[in-house]
């Protein structure tokens, strides 16, 4: 009897005290969250998890430093990626989670461009910030295209991104192939995909205005197993130079592979954009390198962000201690996208904007108000009227197949700063 | 006698006239191409076809074999005989290394396909047809799960112990593996031929597909027979399977998918039920496949291969070499 009655007792002193705990209006241990959309299983795992790691080391050193008074920051982590490649279905079902939870105040994602197109709509409704720091299919933020996402609030832009568009990598890798690794013919294959096919468009536009010669182009479905009959048919032009426009989860890594064993092709450089550049952490191997193996010499690819962080910044030292392992190429450029929506949060609370729609709208109008600038780790970065970072930086890499022990690896050629053709 | 006489030369006569034609089409390389991607298609079609001449079932799940088939493989030459993934120039060793491979492989799928035929199968066979087929993608989705569980979502590097030796043939540079590769398909045709045509298992095996229960009276054992067929049927997708990992490099758990389908059509195209046609069909998928390649509208092959299907579906129901309905194996 006696047992049954402090039973009760606990059950209820239970109750009150978790419905006192989830009023948002109540004292310390509050939380706000910030989500992570990304592709985080398979082929795709050296894209998402060290981009997600550069996202929950932010959060961890702002609560560290207890920068958001009274609130506690937490992430929300989506996985994208459906049988080990990106899904822009499985994107658009997160999205409708992230925007479902409302202790999210903004997000740091998609990874894909794909992918980005079908959650746009849903984050625009929702009015939640997305971040990416990797996307760089153009329409995504350049009008008219970029409207088409943003159906419900045309004029509230919710998506920025710190990666350079394709109409900047695309380019930089015509250049590239025609000044440093001086070939006059390409042969570019593309995965029939929004990235591949975008970055392909704008790699041939610029490698024909460079004087360059584009001699065939090819449109090749994930589905493909066999890519030797394209490489044999586009052999015939002997090409000096092969594009892969397109990601090694959706075919370029094998299509490299057979492409080497195709004759005309066993040596000639393969360039790539950063779907085919998929360093891992500190330039490792990654999917390309995994699939291709020993065909993957002399490919050259470019990682649509900054190599070299600014002088005296201890991220690289941080994050190695915090996960055991040197970040991915687009750890630092989460960080600061999470830089970039915590500022947002941080003034939010410091108006008193902490009900959830007031929360979120605060850190979407903060990320794109015209002359706010934000302090990260990739140095000081504001984002244009399209919602296009204004200092656009393009790194350039290469494959060492002796590097980490023999397993291959990725190195670091240059880096390149462009100016936003739109900063207004 | 006469009729099988004048049937077996029909074959021969279209094959030949169709090899002719696609080499003057595509020209010696691409031909190259189309013969070895044509192998990979008509193996794993004659299993399609196989078992459905003898239960009449769609097996679904006979791409999924076909992609265990190419993981076995992998795993064969990796774990067991622990090989790195560089050429083996020695022509002794290399041979010794590729028939444990491949008779490993087929052995180790042929199983397979009888358990699966047991517990999958077996017990539905007297239920309504549509049973054994959602059973069939049931099976398909636990071969796909088993592989991604052990190996990953990630594809796989293969390794390539074959060396890319190429010889001057007929005017181009043809690979010594895509030889290999064409003639192995070739002899497990002629092989399967045989078996099916001269030995008792064979008859048995025929005899069971024109009508069941008049077999069983005539005292064949009907289980094991249709065991055997789902032995053979698996057997040769593994050895297609060895080859897809030999030859492409790279495998990934859910490669049985798309194969699958073109195997399936291929083996509607050639006269499901009918062994011969299901290898013609296998080459004619291959062939449109690297027509399209060659001519840059890689992305559209997928289109042309389906629309053929319908086509044939629609004015040749029973396939360019099947039979009129009845007659099957």
């Amino acid at each position: 009897m006696r047992l049954t009655r402090v039973g009760a007792f606990a059950v209820i002193a239970l109750v009150a005290f978790s419905a006192c705990s989830s009023t948002p209006q109540g004292g310390g241990g509050n939380t706000i969250k910030i989500g992570t959309e990304l592709p985080m299983s398979g082929a795709e795992t050296a894209n998402g998890e060290p981009t997600a790691n550069g996202v929950k080391l932010a959060i961890k050193q702002s609560n560290a430093k207890k920068e958001i008074t009274g609130y506690t920051l937490d992430i929300n982590v989506q996985d994208d990626a459906v049988n080990g490649a990106h899904d822009p279905q499985q994107g658009a079902t997160n999205m409708h989670t992230l925007v479902a939870d409302t202790s999210v105040a903004g997000v740091v994602g998609p990874f894909n461009s794909s992918v980005a197109q079908s959650e746009i709509p849903i984050s625009n409704a929702g009015g939640l910030l997305q971040c990416s720091p990797a996307n760089t299919n153009t329409g995504l933020t350049y009008p008219p295209d970029a409207l088409q996402y943003r159906p419900n609030n045309p004029t509230k832009i919710n998506y920025i991104r710190l990666a350079a568009p394709d109409s900047i990598q695309g380019p930089a890798g015509a250049d590239y192939v025609f000044n440093d690794l001086k070939a006059k013919t390409v042969y570019i294959l593309d995965d029939t995909e929004t990235f591949g096919v975008g970055v392909g468009d704008s790699f041939a536009a610029q490698f024909k205005k460079d004087g360059g010669t584009i001699t065939k182009r090819d449109s090749a479905p994930k589905s493909t197993t066999d890519y030797t009959p394209l490489f044999t048919a586009a052999a015939a032009a002997k090409p000096d130079a092969v594009y892969l426009a397109g990601t090694t989860p959706t075919g370029m890594g094998l299509a490299l592979k057979q492409a080497r064993t195709v004759a005309g092709f066993e040596t000639i450089p393969f360039m790539g954009p950063d779907g085919v550049a998929d360093l891992g952490p500190g330039g490792t191997t990654g999917a390309t390198i995994t699939v291709a193996g020993a065909a993957a010499h002399d490919v050259h690819g470019t990682v649509a962000g900054i190599h070299d962080l600014p002088s005296g910044s201890t991220f690289v030292a941080d994050y190695t201690a915090e996960f055991g392992k040197a970040p991915g190429a687009y750890s630092a450029i989460a960080y600061a996208c999470a830089q970039v929506i915590i500022a947002g949060i941080k003034s939010a609370v410091a108006a008193g904007k902490t009900d959830p729609a007031a929360l979120r709208e605060a850190v979407r109008a903060n990320s794109v108000a015209a002359g706010n600038k934000f302090d990260t780790v990739i140095g000081p970065v504001s984002f244009d009227k399209n919602g296009d970072i204004t200092t656009p930086y393009m790194s350039f890499y290469k494959t060492d197949l002796t590097a980490n022990g023999g397993k291959g690896g990725w190195v670091y050629v240059k880096q390149q700063a462009f100016t936003d053709p739109n900063a207004s | 006698m006469r009729t099988d006489r004048t049937r077996a030369l029909r074959t021969v006569a279209i094959v030949a006239g169709l090899l002719v034609v696609s080499f003057v089409i595509l020209g010696v390389q691409q031909f190259q191409n189309f013969l070895t991607l044509g192998a990979i298609y008509a193996l794993v079609a004659l299993g399609y076809t196989m078992v459905y001449g003898i239960i009449e079932l769609i097996n679904f799940a006979h791409g999924d074999v076909f992609m265990v088939g190419a993981f076995v493989s992998m795993w064969i030459m990796t774990v067991p005989l622990g090989l790195a993934d560089r050429p083996i120039n020695d022509p002794i060793q290399l041979t010794v290394v590729l028939l444990a491979v491949v008779i490993g492989t087929m052995v180790v799928m042929g199983l397979i396909g009888v358990i699966i035929e047991r517990f999958a199968y077996r017990p539905l066979r007297h239920a309504p047809r549509l049973a054994p087929l959602i059973t069939a993608i049931g099976v398909s989705f636990i071969l796909q799960n088993i592989i991604q569980a052990i190996f990953s979502s990630s594809p796989i590097a293969v390794p390539q112990i074959f060396p890319r030796v190429k010889l001057d043939l007929l005017g181009g540079s043809i690979g010594v593996l895509n030889i290999f590769m064409v003639l192995v398909a070739l002899l497990l045709m002629v092989a399967l031929q045989l078996f099916v045509g001269r030995t008792r298992l064979g008859r048995a095996m025929r005899a069971t597909a024109q009508d069941r229960e008049a077999a069983e009276l005539m005292g064949v054992d009907i289980n094991q027979t249709i065991a055997i067929t789902f032995f053979i049927a698996a057997a040769l997708a593994g050895s297609a399977g060895v080859i897809q990992g030999l030859y492409f490099g790279s495998i990934q758990f859910n490669l049985g998918f798309f194969a699958g389908l073109f195997a399936f059509t291929a083996a509607v195209l050639g006269g499901i039920g009918n062994t011969t046609g299901a290898a013609v069909g296998g080459f004619i998928i291959a062939f449109i496949a690297v027509l399209a390649a060659q001519l840059g509208y890689s992305r559209w092959s997928e289109v042309a291969i389906f629309t053929v299907l319908i086509l044939v579906l629609v004015f040749r129901p029973s396939g360019l070499l099947g039979q009129a309905l009845g007659e099957r194996a």
